[in-house]
């Protein structure tokens, strides 16, 4: 609660500077959109993958240990990955695009703000992809096969051994692949950071590059602190819900 | 459809394995991308031509990573800093966790719960928030720019989540055992590390693997908290050949191989044991 470089406390003068810029509220609505984008792939895509490896076939613990390598890449080799492969002039996808007649001109895929929120959305959830799938196939080992087979026995489908016995008891995994995610993606800074740092025209700007960009390039603790907070409070109500309403510690 | 079982059974096979190898194809092509890519003269990168197998095969980037020592660019430097590093985080994250899993499972006190659901509440605050405090606070000790202020911070973000993974691990190893160490005359720091470290080592081995995944690529705080090139980690290194004004796009893939493959290395091996360690502790 300090104006920058001298210690006097202010009151709430940094909280009324961030609540009267354009641009807070421009990140939260972005950091909304990209949670929220951000979850529907990395709740729905692992769940398919988790069942698909779930299921007996040869090979599949190899597959499941190669699945794992997105996740244990640096933020700083995904973010090198998407520059060259979506590079204007050089990258593959532009490449393969003009090859095919898809596309007429080469696409600046992080340059243009029709395109840079997407495509760093996409690059977050290949890195996320894994660890969600894992904690999904951890939670549907703990189903026992001889209720499915029951199931099966008494004439039960794909989709209503899905719908009826997989999905109620994977609601707590669910919840918690949830809970997770939601925190890793709001808070996803050295991606964007290492790639875009907020461009084009902010429209990769999420609350955590806003407060980074503030503390480490504007030198304005105050405010940088002021955003921190508050977004640490959202942060923290949705903590509470979950805890308090969505935990279950399975036995 | 249903008169023919064995059809459907072979079709939704298919179905599976497709699903499964377009994944694996997602998951792995770009990263088999930048190595081929790296393998290319310089002259074929700028003009896309990037074929497998490669028209003309050089090793002329990771020769100029290798020798480089002009500037900051030791690549040599950073991958033993890095190693160094998260062998370090690896071993303290184990030693903190294990006592913290240890009381949180075997003693039943005001609050454990809660403390428990702490480990994963606290990862809430985004880093961009804690990045100020902790530089502020590590100046204080003056522990700027040194490899130890880095690898108590890099401790301090994955302790929490593998105290969490350790507990379950712990919980299911059955009393009776430690009670036999005690009837022996063990005191509780033999049981923990004669009895219940060995019994848990699938979850040590993961707490251990995934505290060093995360300091190998951890770049923000390594960025930020050190100053001199030559302490710096590989992300941190790695990510100045990005920011020039000429992208070298052959060191700067080559660079990528070298910051991947040490990590995959290390990861592989103890790959089956992680997995099977994560499948019964993370949801416990």
């Amino acid at each position: 609660m300090t104006r920058a470089g001298v210690n006097e406390y202010v009151g709430l003068f940094n909280y009324q500077k961030v609540l009267s810029s354009s641009l807070f509220y421009q990140a939260v609505v972005n950091s909304l959109r990209w949670t929220g984008l951000s979850l529907a792939i990395q709740l729905s895509v692992p769940l398919i993958l988790a069942l698909a490896l779930n299921q007996r076939f040869w090979g599949n613990s190899l597959a499941r240990v190669l699945m794992l390598v997105p996740w244990i890449m640096p933020t700083v080799v995904v973010a090198i990955m998407l520059r060259w492969l979506m590079e204007p002039n050089v990258g593959l996808i532009n490449h393969l695009l003009l090859a095919l007649s898809i596309i007429r001109e080469p696409i600046d895929f992080l340059g243009r703000t029709q395109s840079a929120f997407l495509t760093l959305v996409c690059a977050n959830s290949w890195q996320f992809l894994p660890f969600g799938t894992l904690l999904i196939l951890a939670g549907l080992q703990t189903i026992p096969r001889d209720v499915l087979e029951a199931a099966w026995v008494d004439g039960a489908g794909v989709w209503q051994r899905f719908r009826y016995i997989i999905f109620p008891l994977l609601g707590p995994v669910i919840g918690f692949v949830f809970f997770l995610a939601f925190v890793w993606n709001f808070n996803t800074l050295g991606l964007i950071w290492l790639t875009t740092q907020g461009g084009p025209l902010n429209t990769t700007l999420t609350l955590p590059v806003l407060i980074y960009r503030r503390a480490f390039r504007g030198f304005a603790m105050g405010e940088a602190a002021a955003m921190g907070s508050l977004a640490s409070v959202a942060l923290m109500i949705v903590g509470v819900f979950y805890f308090k309403y969505l935990w279950k510690r399975p036995t | 459809m249903t008169r023919f079982p064995v059809i459907r059974k072979t079709l939704g096979r298919c179905l599976i394995i497709g699903i499964v190898l377009l994944f694996l194809f997602i998951a792995l092509f770009p990263l088999f991308w930048i190595f081929i890519g790296s393998l290319h003269p310089t002259a074929d990168l700028l003009q896309a031509r990037v074929t497998f197998p490669p028209a003309h095969i050089t090793l002329d980037h990771y020769q100029t990573l290798f020798h480089a020592q002009y500037g900051v660019k030791l690549f040599v430097r950073y991958i033993k800093n890095s190693l160094m590093v998260g062998l370090s985080v690896a071993c303290l994250t184990i030693a903190i966790a294990g006592f913290g899993a240890y009381g949180l499972s075997r003693y039943r006190f005001w609050g454990s719960e809660t403390m428990s659901r702490i480990m994963l509440f606290v990862y809430v605050f985004p880093q961009s928030l804690i990045l100020v405090p902790i530089y502020v606070l590590l100046a204080h000790f003056r522990l700027i720019d040194s490899h130890f202020g880095l690898i108590i911070t890099h401790t301090a973000l994955v302790a929490p989540f593998c105290t969490w993974l350790l507990r379950s691990f712990f919980e299911a190893i059955p009393r009776e055992l430690e009670e036999a160490a005690a009837v022996e005359g063990a005191n509780w720091l033999q049981i923990l590390i004669h009895v219940l470290l060995p019994l848990a080592s699938p979850g040590v081995v993961t707490a251990g693997i995934y505290a060093l995944v995360v300091s190998w690529g951890e770049y923000m705080f390594a960025v930020n908290l050190l100053m001199s090139g030559a302490k710096w980690t590989v992300p941190a290194g790695l990510a100045t050949y990005m920011t020039e004004q000429a992208i070298e796009w052959g060191q700067l893939l080559a660079g990528t191989v070298l910051t991947a493959v040490p990590i995959l290395i290390i990861f592989l091996p103890f790959a089956k044991y992680f997995l099977r360690g994560f499948l019964e502790g993370a949801l416990k």
